[in-house]
């Protein structure tokens, strides 16, 4: 019995597959929208989707279509699981179907490049809705394939499309956590991608622990200026969608992100570790907005101008890693170098003291 | 409100409140009413300590002990009428009073009889001064027409900036050349101890805000009022701000009360099948070349935001003096008040067309039924998604407010020269920069305007792609002498110390906060930039 629960997914890869089949077997009938007819026959005869999850088995109360508007139509929930590149287009087109009391969810980890807008405010500029949410965490689509447990997060301004979130998506392998601060969550979601590249670079370089969680540790420390610039709530670094999708990302083989970072570091160039792989890596274009918005805002991002560097600059991994770290040493939370005078305070003895000492002779 | 009107909304309203109360009372977490009464009990007697002003305060005093001795017996029967004689009381005083005679008399009047509302003057000595005809004065632009449509189609709820007490009466004046109906709207009780203001206030069908009440029910109170009045099909005129603008910005963190009520009565129209159940809000911006209490007003802002590091020497001169210099100005300078109507939005914050309908973003129309109903069709009230709502409503407000926003040529000339002084002296904070100011030197007039011309160029690019609005008249040609010459007019008249003058080939700064002021009208475009990189190329 699916007990009237219904869910449409928007896109057929590998974490809209996964998000179809995890509502599924929670209960809800499925519709999973795709362009390609012969996948769409793959998935409703065979209930795989190889190009992209092998020979895992799919739910049989996925359905799959190529019909935008009857997927559309079928629920009133809907997720949207479409590469960022892509995103605005598929949006445009569904927002000739969608009604004011659907819940859009976007389940993509992504900035859009040009004027750096969260998959989300892309729903709500294409669409009528406004019910609108983002799912993220420590979501990789092969792990919750396989059936293992984890946790998502699902954010939005509205109590409503969290719960409608959790109805779906919660089940004795996922817990669900509602967040309001979807533009810290979408935020961390995106930006991690970078951080993950750079983990696979380190891991590619055969650097071990201590490298790594300084990557990652840092690597939040710089996400969470930008994030806070953008108004998100400094709580939110350290929950699942923050710390907690980073550390999956950034030390898991599967995450797409890190496996290009370990090509790089190998010594391919960006087109070369692209075209072994046949899944987006979200990362590339992330970074590359992401930098420039950042040096425009003023945001000291020194692991994504790094990881720019060596996607778009032709550097090497193991060059910009040396140049990290020979950059000054800094105060870990005010980003103060520790060789620079204290700021001045209040008191004007104090001041005229540490002056004093500080002149040669 | 015509008086019919507002005893029915009256009745509607104390009905609605004291519903409410007894429905959350008998829920498990909901607060029992004699919690409630002492709570507002506790709120009032806690205003009357220190609201010694209050014309019935004694009244009121002896009201809230009669409550107090009641309550300490009261049953549950008696706690009910305890609640429904605080309601009553709150709704008589805030009802408001509507006299078409007044109103026809207003509108003959109130060409001649702005200032007289502006400050309870002498009569006598206005008159033989003379006064500016305040229908010559105000300019008024933008989507009238719709706006009128609108009011067919709907219920519309008026949303202007606000920067001058000037405001009401600047609005009160234009909607009635513009051909609409007296909009209802909550006045602050300040605006009513005039006894002119009042008089107009009151038969205009202004109804009393009394901010000093903070008992949440009388807030409860004011907001369902306004509900009741738009369910009635009553306009409503809200600004949005809450107060006047005391930096002198164009407003961007709004008091979303009212929008709330306008969400609410449309979902109360949609559930009782109303024929016209559509609520309009229409964004407006009203523009002063020179703004009556600018030097209070920024003197305040400097105050709370610079705490210690801002000192004011006060200097405030006497108010009559005041307003008379600035209506001779409107009539000397051939300044004019531009009142800019921008285009109505839903109460989703959703463009709407000509028809009435709410639009997308591609100018799709949406059925905005939908995100207020449930499963079944039924509209329902859900107060968490309607918050969001609001909050996204304010949001296309202010967006409105900065498209809207009129370029006028004293806010584009004190830009100019406030971002010249900031350059040269890149080391000094704010506060340290209005004390510093040009030092004394000034800056040649070729300079200035040569930078204002730069600037122009900017936001005549920005005009076109419908970012912000140029004044017709001393904008709009693009010479930019002529806008420092208009500037200057300007400037040089009203204020206690000029902004700036002009000696010789140069321009002085005499009011670095005046100064400040007045360019902040143009913050939040960018437009620094532009007058850093035109220093930069010219040196």
């Amino acid at each position: 019995m699916s007990g009237g629960k219904r869910a449409t997914v928007i896109g057929g890869g590998s974490w809209g597959t996964a998000l179809a089949h995890l509502m599924a077997s929670s209960g809800a009938d499925v519709r999973l929208w795709m362009r390609n007819e012969e996948r769409v026959a793959e998935v409703n005869e065979q209930h795989t989707n190889a190009r992209y999850l092998k020979d895992l088995p799919i739910d049989d109360k996925v359905v799959a279509t190529s019909d935008l508007e009857e997927a559309v139509r079928f629920a009133q929930t809907i997720v949207v699981a479409i590469p960022a590149k892509h995103f605005r287009s598929i949006a445009y087109e569904m927002g000739v179907f969608v009604t004011g009391d659907q819940i859009l969810l976007s389940a993509t980890k992504g900035f859009e490049a040009e004027h750096l807008k969260r998959m989300s405010q892309v729903l709500r500029e294409e669409t009528c809705a406004r019910k609108i949410g983002a799912i993220s965490g420590p979501n990789l689509a092969d792990e919750i394939m396989a059936g293992q447990p984890t946790a998502t997060v699902v954010a939005s301004p509205y109590d409503e499309v969290i719960d409608a979130g959790a109805g779906l998506l919660a089940g004795p392998t996922l817990r669900v956590y509602g967040n309001h601060d979807i533009v810290g969550v979408e935020i961390f979601g995106a930006l991690k991608n970078i951080i993950a590249i750079a983990a696979g670079g380190c891991t590619g370089l055969g650097l071990g622990a201590n490298s790594l969680s300084m990557l990652l540790t840092r690597g939040l420390a710089e996400i969470s200026r930008f994030a806070e610039r953008h108004g998100s709530q400094r709580l939110t670094s350290i929950g699942l969608a923050g710390i907690g999708d980073l550390i999956a990302t950034c030390s898991s083989p599967l995450s797409r992100n890190n496996t290009l970072g370990r090509k790089l570091a190998e010594g391919k160039t960006l087109d070369e570790a692209l075209a072994e792989m046949h899944k987006v890596a979200e990362g590339v274009n992330t970074t590359e907005a992401v930098h420039l918005h950042a040096e425009h805002l003023g945001v000291d991002m020194p692991i994504a101008r790094g990881v720019y560097a060596v996607l778009f600059g032709g550097e090497k991994v193991n060059d910009v890693l040396g140049t990290l770290m020979s950059r000054a040493n800094r105060y870990e939370h005010t980003e103060r170098p520790i060789d620079e005078p204290e700021p001045i305070t209040g008191s004007v003895v104090e001041t005229a003291l540490a002056v004093a000492t500080r002149r040669p002779g | 409100m015509r008086n019919d009107l507002r005893d029915a909304a009256l009745v509607e309203l104390r009905s609605r409140i004291v519903d409410a109360c007894i429905t959350q009372a008998a829920l498990e977490d909901g607060l029992p009413l004699d919690v409630l009464i002492n709570d507002t009990l506790y709120h009032e007697k806690k205003r009357l300590e220190t609201d010694r002003q209050s014309p019935v305060r004694a009244q009121d005093a002896a009201f809230w002990d009669d409550v107090k001795s009641r309550l300490s017996k009261a049953g549950e029967a008696e706690l009910k009428e305890i609640l429904k004689s605080i309601v009553e009381r709150f709704t008589e005083e805030v009802r408001g009073n509507f006299s078409p005679w007044v109103y026809g008399m207003a509108t003959k009047v109130m060409p001649k009889a702005l200032p007289l509302l502006l400050n309870a003057l002498s009569p006598k000595r206005l008159m033989s001064r003379g006064m500016p005809d305040i229908g010559e004065t105000i300019n008024i632009h933008g989507d009238v027409d719709t706006l009128r449509r609108m009011n067919e189609l709907g219920t519309v709820i008026l949303a202007p900036t606000h920067l001058s007490n000037m405001d009401s009466p600047v609005i009160g004046w234009a909607l009635f050349a513009m051909g609409l109906p007296p909009f209802t709207y909550g006045a602050g009780l300040n605006l009513f101890t005039n006894p002119v203001m009042s008089f107009f206030m009151r038969n205009l069908g202004a109804y009393r805000v009394d901010r000093r009440k903070t008992a949440p029910i009388y807030k409860d109170i004011l907001k369902e009022y306004a509900t009741v009045a738009l369910e009635m099909g009553q306009p409503n005129l809200f600004f949005p701000a809450g107060t006047r603008v005391r930096s002198g910005v164009i407003e961007s963190k709004l008091k979303l009360g009212l929008l709330s009520c306008g969400l609410r009565a449309y979902i109360n129209n949609l559930a009782r099948k109303k024929d016209r159940p559509n609520i309009y809000v229409v964004p407006c911006t009203l523009n002063y070349h020179l703004v009556l209490e600018a030097e209070t007003l920024i003197d305040d802002h400097l105050r709370i935001e610079g705490k210690s590091r801002y000192i004011i020497d006060d200097d405030e001169s006497s108010r009559p003096r005041k307003i008379l210099q600035f209506t001779n100005n409107l009539v000397n300078l051939s300044s004019r008040i531009t009142v800019n109507v921008g285009s109505p939005l839903d109460p989703f914050g959703n463009a709407v067309d000509p028809d009435g309908n709410s639009i997308d973003g591609h100018g799709r129309v949406v059925d905005i039924t939908k995100y207020v109903t449930d499963h079944d069709g039924r509209p329902t009230h859900h107060p968490q998604r309607d918050r969001v709502y609001t909050r996204e409503a304010g949001l296309a407000v202010a967006e409105s407010f900065r498209k809207h926003n009129v370029v006028l040529s004293t806010n584009l000339v004190a830009f100019v020269l406030f971002e010249m002084l900031r350059h040269r002296h890149p080391e000094l904070d704010l506060y340290r920069l209005l004390r510093t100011g040009d030092e004394g030197t000034g800056v040649t007039v070729a300079e200035l305007t040569r930078n204002v011309g730069h600037v122009w160029d900017a936001v005549s690019t920005l005009s076109r792609e419908g970012k912000i609005t140029l004044d017709s008249r001393s904008v709009a040609s693009g010479d930019a002498q002529v806008i420092v010459q208009s500037a200057m007019r300007h400037f040089g008249t009203y204020h206690t110390h000029p902004v700036m003058v002009r000696r010789g080939d140069r321009v002085f700064t005499e009011d670095m906060n005046l100064l400040l002021y007045y360019s902040n009208r143009l913050r939040g475009y960018g437009l620094e930039r532009v007058v850093r990189r035109a220093i930069r190329e010219a040196s």
